[in-house]
């Protein structure tokens, strides 16, 4: 769907990157900067598969039932990919943030650079 | 609100608008995407790889690295998680935060008393506002609230079915949406369910302690033996005999196997050690 | 129709995203980010993408929400102002 000559999918996408960006640089709060980077993620593996979609297209499944066109098998493979290793840096993030709470009891990052 | 992140935000946000208003329209049949070696894949991946769904096929046989790397960095990440120290000491009700410079808290040490160790004036305010929130906070931790009934009553009557779900969608990936990654996420939310509702020492038990190690690492390890299989069968690492479809199907289902049961383990794992 | 449902699901996730920017409260964050995560599934399902609508709907809703949860419940529900 296009909208003053931009693809209005592709601009939604762009719009979730931007809040999600805004939420990581802006927050104080080490859990929200995390929230901000997982939209971004989001947005990003969004954009890759609504690149690799066809306007009326079957999931690339060849069996009886699906016809051609098919979206694009790639995309959805890289983005299951993606989407694992977002998981794999969030179990970590969240551990480390965790762990911070521990031994400074705070997690937000304005209070952490004041200790001495 | 600080004025330089908005700006930040804009200055990102005008090439990124700039960059995809040149893109092709997202559902053009004939933007490079479809026109490049996702078409080949589209045309013979059926028949080189034996899968039809072609999502597993592009995940285990025509991009066999990336997955390999992939089950590497989720089994890394488990590692990463382990290696924080666990169950540190938190910090005594009222005393200020630990100093940066001296030695973090060791593990069992004995609390500092209230009005302890005394730091500058703001930072001792914040870190008591910290403890008066952290009391607020301590009913809400899940270990110290009595699971409701009719929770677990719903929790044990649908495990079963989530688990066959995830079976199910498992050993019909190559042939409907689902696999190896996609089963392993739903037996570790199988899990979690079961370790929030039951308490972790029974869901624990799901998982033999001796099999443990083994079971985390089993993705990487499958890869490998796969890989080495496909070396000694095509002369490539992680080659698929094009010929032989019987071969391609069982390393497939390997890996998917290996793929679900490490990935689900790895998750499950993540989930007790933060618990704990 | 497509449009329509494209058109009200988009809306939906930037307004959901901003929602999340916006909370004070750690917990209705990452409530609102699972709901977030269940939205992506649908564009996704309706984009020809099941495998990785599923992916999205049991890791993302699922598996990080619940991390996510464990961590609040560790450290602190508030964000300070």
């Amino acid at each position: 769907m296009l909208l003053f000559g931009l693809d209005l999918d592709y601009v939604a996408v762009v719009m979730l990157f931007c809040v999600g960006l805004y939420m990581l640089v802006a927050k104080s709060n080490l859990l929200k900067k995390l929230l901000g980077l997982n939209v971004m993620e989001t947005a990003v593996f969004a954009f890759i598969v609504t690149a690799g979609m066809v306007e009326g297209g079957d999931p690339p499944i060849m069996v009886a039932g699906t016809s051609a066109p098919f979206a694009s098998p790639i995309p959805h493979a890289m983005v299951l990919t993606g989407i694992v290793v977002a998981v794999s840096v969030t179990a970590v993030a969240l551990a480390l943030i965790v762990q911070i709470h521990a031994h400074f009891g705070t997690i937000e990052i304005d209070e952490l650079k004041e200790l001495p | 609100m600080r004025p330089w992140p908005l700006l930040l935000v804009l200055l990102v946000a005008l090439p990124l608008v700039a960059g995809v208003a040149t893109l092709p329209p997202h559902d053009a049949p004939d933007a490079p995407i479809h026109t490049q070696v996702g078409a080949r894949y589209l045309e013979r991946g059926v028949a080189e790889t034996g899968m039809k769904n072609l999502v597993t096929a592009v995940l285990l046989n025509y991009r066999g690295f990336d997955t390999f790397i992939e089950v590497v960095v989720i089994f890394t990440a488990l590692a990463a998680v382990l290696a924080l120290p666990k169950g540190s000491a938190p910090v005594p009700k009222g005393s200020a935060p630990v100093p940066k410079g001296s030695a973090p808290v060791p593990k069992g040490s004995a609390p500092v008393p209230k009005g302890g160790p005394q730091a500058p004036e703001p930072a001792a305010g914040s870190a008591a506002r910290a403890a008066r929130a952290r009391e607020e906070e301590r009913p809400e931790v899940a270990s110290d609230v009595p699971v409701s009934p009719v929770v677990r009553f719903v929790v044990r009557l649908l495990a079963p079915f989530i688990a066959m779900f995830a079976v199910a969608m498992l050993f019909r990936g190559h042939i409907t949406p689902g696999g190896g990654f996609q089963a392993a996420a739903v037996f570790a939310a199988v899990f979690i369910a079961l370790g929030l509702a039951l308490g972790q020492a029974r869901a624990a038990r799901l998982v033999p302690v001796d099999w443990r190690p083994w079971l985390q690492g089993v993705a990487p390890l499958a890869f490998a033996l796969v890989a080495w299989i496909g070396w000694r069968l095509t002369g490539a690492f992680l080659g698929y005999p094009s010929d032989d479809h019987t071969a391609q199907e069982a390393m497939g289902f390997v890996l998917e196997v290996a793929i679900a049961v490490g990935g689900g383990v790895i998750l499950a794992r993540v989930f007790l050690e933060m618990e704990t | 129709m497509s449009d329509l449902f494209d058109i009200v699901m988009l809306a939906l996730l930037i307004a959901t995203a901003i929602t999340v920017a916006r909370a004070r409260d750690l917990l209705a964050a990452v409530v609102i980010f699972s709901m977030y995560s269940l939205t992506m599934t649908l564009v996704w399902q309706h984009r020809g993408a099941p495998d990785v609508a599923m992916t999205e709907a049991a890791v993302g809703a699922g598996v990080t929400t619940v991390l996510f949860l464990i961590t609040i419940a560790r450290t602190t529900r508030r964000e300070k102002p």
